[in-house]
Order: C-alpha cells, then sequence, then structure tokens
C-alpha cells in the first residue's frame, strides 16, 4: 500500500464529487430535504393541535365553558360553526370531517344533575362526522377520552386505577430525534453502494480500469481510497445533516465516538455489497438497477424512518436480517439512548457483517482482465 | 553483472486462448531497444490480445514473454514503472483537467519531478491545460493518453491503436507526436489497422492474421519480398479502356473514385498499356505508377483486404 497513491485517488476522486453537482445533490442536499420535509411534517405530531368545529345551540353561560375546557385540556383548536346553520350540511359544503353538536338544553340539563334534581339527567352531544376520513376516528378517540374524564371529575370521587410513567430515558425524544439517525444511516448507505458501484462500474466499461492496471497503483490501493473517499463524504453529509437539524429543529442528540464507528461500519458494509454487484453487474443501468433494489426496501423495512413495531410481526423477523437495521439501531442506541453496550453489541453485528461482504468485495473486484 | 538485454521484448510461442477460441496461435517474435514495432493487422487478428499480454494487463495461456528481459507473468512489479501504455480505447477522469491527469497519473508512479509541462507541450496541449477531459475531442484525448503513456518517462512505450476513430488531421497530429519519440529513442511497440501509419512510422512490421503472424520485417522489405509488380492508376479513363486492358490479359479493377487500376509486373507494360489505350483513341487526365503498398502485401499473404476505409480506396485486383 502506497499512501501517495492513495492519496492521488482520493484528491481525484473529491474533485470529481466537487464538480459533479448531481452527485452533490443526492449526497448532501438530498438527505437535507428529507430531513426538512419529515421533520417538518412530525414537527406538528410532537404539538398536536387539531382543530375541532363546534356547534353551540345552546348558547349559555355553562356550554362557553365546557367549549373552554375542551380547548385547554384537549388542546384542540376550536372553531364555532353559526348555531343558524344545518350542521350536517355545513360539513359537507365546507369539507369538514367532524363537528361537534352541543344541545340546545345543555345548561338546563346540566344544572339539574349538579343539583342533584335529576342525578341520572345526561346530555347527547353529537358527532357530525365523515366516515371516509382517515384521520377522524383519533379526533373523535381524543374527544371520547376528554369526555371521560370530565365524567369522572363529576362523580365527585376519586378515581380507582391510576397511573404513573416512569421513563426508562431521561428525557423524552421527539420524533425528529428518532428519524435523524434513520436518515444518516439511510444516507450513507445510499451514497457508499451507489458511488461504488457507479464509479466501479463507469471505470470499467471506459476502460480506465485497464489503464490503471498497467500502473503502479494496486487493487488494495483502489479499494482502500474509495473507502476513505466514501467514508469522507458520510462525515461531509453527516456534518451537513446535523448541523440543519440543530440549526432548525433544535435537536438534542450525542454526538461522541459512536457516530464514526456506525459511519465507517455504514461505509464498509455497503462499498463491500457494492463491489460484490459490480463484478456480476458490469453495465451501469443494470447495476443501479440493482443497487435500488438493495437499498430501498432497506429504506422502508429496516426501521429508518419509523419504528419497526409499527410493522407485522414477520416483517419485523426480516428486518432483523437487514444490515442497515443495525446501523439504525445502533445510532440511535448511541445517539439518543446514550446506551454504550446497546451501541456495541450493534456495532460487533453490523462489523461482522461488513468485514464478510468486504472480504468478498475485495475478491470480487477485478483488477487485471481475463486470465 | 548480468549483460544488458539487446532486445525490449522478446516472445516466444505465445499463444492465448478464450475457452474454444484461440485469440493467439503461437507467435514469436523480438523488438529491439530504440526501435519502432508495428502490429498490422485488421480487427480481430489477435493484436491487442497480444499487446495486452506483454504490456500485462492480460495473462497468457501458454509461452513466454520477456519485457525489458523480465518475465511478464513474474515480474509485473519491476517492469510497471518502466513502460508506458496507451490501452485501445482509452478514456480517463471526465470532470478532471488535463493538468490535474497528468499529475494524477504522475503521483501513481511516485514521480515527483515529471515534466508535467514538457509532456504537455510535447503533445500540443498546453492551452487545453486547465480543460476537463470531457470536453477535449477525440484526437485531444489520445494526444493525452499518450502524454500520460510517457508521465515515468518509460524505455518501452505500447500504443494500442493509437489513431483508431481519429479523423485523418488528428491522426496525422498523433503520428507526429509518435515520430517525435521515434527520435527521441524509445521503443515503441504499435498495434494498428493503418497500413499507412505502420509504413510511416515503424521500423519493423509484423503482419498478423488469425491469431498468427505471417510476415516480418521493415516496410520495405516486405513490400520487396511479397510483390513484384507496379500499380498503374489512371485517371478520368474512357470506359472501354477497362475492356481493352482485360483483352490484354491484365486484370483491372476501378476504385472507389472511379480510377482505373492496374497491376503490372514488367516496366514496359506501362507503355504497352498506354499505347493500347491510344490506339483506340481514349484518354486520360493523368497517370501514377507506384510499388505496391502494406496494404496490398496482406492482401496478397491472406486474401483479406485489411482495412475498409473508404478514403483509403479500394484493392488493386
Amino acid at each position: 500500500m502506497k499512501l501517495r497513491v492513495v492519496n492521488a485517488n482520493l484528491v481525484v476522486k473529491l474533485k470529481t464529487f466537487y464538480r459533479e453537482r448531481t452527485a452533490m445533490f443526492f449526497t448532501i442536499a438530498f438527505p437535507i430535504i428529507l430531513i426538512l420535509v419529515f421533520g417538518t411534517i412530525f414537527l406538528e405530531r410532537d404539538t398536536l393541535s387539531l382543530d375541532l368545529y363546534i356547534q353551540d345551540l345552546d348558547h349559555t353561560h355553562a356550554s362557553a365553558q365546557f367549549v373552554k375546557a375542551l380547548q385547554i385540556n384537549g388542546n384542540f383548536k376550536i372553531i364555532e360553526v353559526d348555531p343558524a346553520s344545518d350542521a350536517r350540511e355545513y360539513a359537507k359544503n365546507h369539507r369538514l370531517n367532524l363537528i361537534l353538536v352541543i344541545p340546545k338544553d345543555f345548561e338546563n340539563l346540566l344544572n339539574q344533575r349538579v343539583d342533584l334534581k335529576a342525578p341520572d339527567a345526561s346530555v347527547i352531544l353529537t358527532y357530525i362526522y365523515d366516515p371516509s376520513s382517515t384521520s377522524v376516528k383519533t379526533k373523535m378517540e381524543y374527544l371520547n377520552m376528554e369526555f371521560a374524564g370530565m365524567n369522572q371529575r363529576m362523580s365527585g370521587k376519586p378515581p380507582f386505577y391510576r397511573c404513573e410513567e416512569t421513563s426508562i430515558l431521561n428525557r423524552k425524544y421527539r420524533f425528529i430525534e428518532f428519524f435523524i439517525p434513520g436518515v444518516i444511516a439511510m444516507a450513507v448507505m445510499t451514497a457508499s453502494l451507489f458511488g461504488t458501484v457507479n464509479l466501479n462500474t463507469e471505470l470499467l466499461q471506459k476502460g480506465i480500469i485497464r489503464k490503471l492496471s498497467t500502473t503502479p497503483i494496486t487493487r488494495t490501493d483502489w479499494i482502500l481510497s474509495n473507502i476513505l473517499y466514501q467514508f469522507a463524504l458520510a462525515i461531509i453529509s453527516t456534518i451537513a445533516m446535523l448541523l440543519v437539524s440543530y440549526g432548525v429543529f433544535h435537536i438534542d442528540l450525542h454526538i461522541n465516538l459512536w457516530l464514526l464507528v456506525f459511519l465507517l461500519l455504514d461505509v464498509f458494509a455497503f462499498v463491500g455489497i457494492g463491489m460484490i454487484l459490480t463484478r456480476f453487474v458490469q453495465e451501469a443501468q443494470s447495476a443501479a438497477a440493482a443497487a435500488n433494489a438493495i437499498t430501498f426496501p432497506m429504506m422502508f423495512l429496516a426501521g429508518s424512518f419509523f419504528p419497526i413495531e409499527m410493522m407485522p410481526g414477520f416483517l419485523q423477523t426480516f428486518a432483523g436480517l437487514l444490515p442497515l437495521y443495525y446501523v439504525n439501531e445502533g445510532l440511535r442506541a448511541s445517539m439518543i439512548f446514550g446506551d454504550n453496550m446497546a451501541a456495541l453489541r450493534y456495532a460487533a453485528i453490523i462489523g461482522v457483517f461488513a468485514a464478510v461482504v468486504f472480504a468478498l468485495g475485495i475478491i470480487a473486484t477485478r483488477w487485471e482482465e481475463g486470465k | 553483472m548480468a549483460k544488458p538485454a539487446e532486445h525490449a521484448i522478446e516472445v516466444e510461442n505465445l499463444t492465448k486462448r478464450y475457452g474454444g477460441l484461440l485469440a493467439v496461435n503461437g507467435i514469436s517474435f523480438k523488438v529491439r531497444k530504440g526501435e519502432v514495432f508495428a502490429f498490422l493487422g485488421p480487427n480481430g487478428a489477435g493484436k491487442t490480445t497480444t499487446v495486452e499480454i506483454i504490456d500485462m494487463i492480460r495473462t497468457p495461456t501458454s509461452g513466454k514473454v520477456r519485457l525489458l528481459g523480465m518475465d511478464v507473468t513474474k515480474k509485473k512489479r519491476a517492469i510497471v514503472p518502466r513502460i508506458g501504455v496507451l490501452p485501445q480505447d482509452f478514456s480517463s477522469f471526465d470532470r478532471i483537467t488535463v493538468r490535474e491527469t497528468m499529475q494524477y497519473y504522475s503521483r501513481l508512479f511516485s514521480r515527483a519531478n515529471a515534466d508535467i509541462d514538457g509532456l504537455i507541450e510535447l503533445v500540443n496541449l498546453k492551452d487545453k491545460a486547465k480543460e476537463q477531459y470531457k470536453n477535449l475531442s477525440g484526437g485531444l484525448k489520445q494526444r493525452l493518453g499518450i502524454a500520460i503513456a510517457l508521465v515515468n518517462d518509460p524505455e518501452v512505450v505500447f500504443l494500442d491503436e493509437p489513431t483508431t476513430g481519429l479523423d485523418p488531421r488528428a491522426r496525422r497530429e498523433v503520428w507526429e507526436v509518435l515520430l517525435g519519440l521515434k527520435k527521441k529513442g524509445k521503443t515503441l511497440f504499435l498495434t494498428t489497422h493503418y497500413m499507412e501509419e505502420a509504413e510511416i512510422l515503424a521500423d519493423t512490421v509484423a503482419i498478423i492474421s488469425k491469431g498468427t503472424i505471417i510476415a516480418t520485417g521493415s516496410p520495405a522489405q516486405l513490400i520487396e519480398n511479397h510483390t513484384n509488380y507496379l500499380v498503374l492508376t489512371l485517371q478520368s479513363v474512357d470506359a472501354n479502356a477497362f475492356e481493352i486492358l482485360r483483352k490484354m490479359g491484365f486484370e483491372p479493377v476501378r476504385d472507389n473514385h472511379q480510377d482505373l487500376k492496374v497491376r503490372v509486373e514488367h516496366p514496359e507494360d506501362i507503355l504497352k498499356t498506354l499505347n493500347a489505350i491510344k490506339d483506340v483513341g481514349g484518354s486520360f487526365l493523368s497517370l501514377d505508377v507506384r510499388r505496391p503498398n502494406l496494404e496490398e502485401v496482406f492482401l496478397k499473404l491472406t486474401g483479406e483486404a485489411l482495412h475498409a476505409d473508404p478514403a483509403e480506396g479500394g484493392e488493386v485486383g
């Protein structure tokens, strides 16, 4: 191995990257766009506030208090519907998925119940809703929970079943903090795999590898420079993603040596897969399609964007077979939970995988032509 | 102390087989130091396979190849720094400039003191030094390829079809560069299917067909040894001249420009031919008498055309 040769290769690859805008976009800008888009969407979820249309037919002090309680306790954004309008038509015309209708004798019934004049008195609140809406059920469940709480408080007795929350974490983490490690792992996987496949097939097809085989550069020098190049890109891309995430979403993640370890293992694993792919699929387009076939399912099934617990059981088992899953989990263990033992366990698994595929990749890489 | 080898390249009984295809069939030849040696043959004759075995891109099936006195299958590390290679269909990194490409290859050879400016000037690329590779024309790319092949100041330079795909002007520009190298005393190993290229550049030509060398010698020797006629060309000749010459026992042919070409074995036949045309009142615009070229030698030896470049005319029958 000659450092001067490795360095020369690294310089050429970095210059090519710098001058290739498409590569720059997909390596740096694309993951950042993903973070901005998904981060913004899920920021809403973290500070959930649902719109609630209410038609108050009673228009009394009691009904106003009831609406105010919903606004404060249920974290709803209340929008009033004109009592004179037909709520069903109003919902249809304004494409609303839910209107809560407070009946005309609300205050009267409430007073009867409170004053014990009619201890069994109850009021019927009506949901005018669109059953085809996917989110309306959630909204109704929130409201039901609120009403259950109000009913319980009105009974004047303390609840029998009480819950106490004890988090295993020192603090509550937000979705964006779950999301960032997944995007980092995914971006490094994509850049390493596609970078290797595109570079190798292009240089093979153009005959540059043949020319290089007549110079003192060895296969080891070449592969090492490729690894260093991909690692440099991984670091650049990760720094960019973290800067944006800190700047825009004020994330709170642990940045430590584990991040570098998982980036390196991610690079080794997917550069190795890329080298093996290039051996068997030497046409640039077919190789890119094969790389897509590997990365695409992995992005969605390895828990990059959402927890695998949300998936059916057999898919969760399948996720355990995917190398990206261990990078995702390892990064989360270190960046979110600060769990060194878990990080070590995941690093060991992906480390063994990376070592095997990388060794196979070296064997698969052709340097001299036909024997 | 070992006596330095007299020959830069020694090939003995070299064979290369791809499955059932015998690409190179037991060929042997030697190239002297300082010589320009050309492998002349049509596409698929085995030229590239042979040169790629000698410059260690491929491995032989059997036979021995010694380059600068060393076995190419065992001493690649020692040989590589002493040779330069322009492979067939040379290409380089698209977004790297001419100068950066030269610097890159000089670093691969650990040549901190390589005369990059001198080489860029040698191949006449000074005003393109800051141009990215992808923006160069075919001829400029080949010239860069030659400069790269020289970056380690090699003793032997391999040039595999250095002018294929270039227009006539670009081809001549490359020839100028190669003639400059010849003057510098470099050993050049050239493969080509352009007979003119071999005639202009080579000291020794080996004609290869179907994996076998069928003749070796200087261009003049090959023509001398394998042809015994002159080629008479008549321009803008009358239509009936063709029949007259056939009746006289010649085998005239019309080339792509409709010029009439005929082989004549004795100089006096030239006069007889002209008189016969004159006797029937025929005329022609001009005439040319020349010795045969390597194309015709190749045709005679193999019975097939060397090269189908319309610009270079047809064959003499």
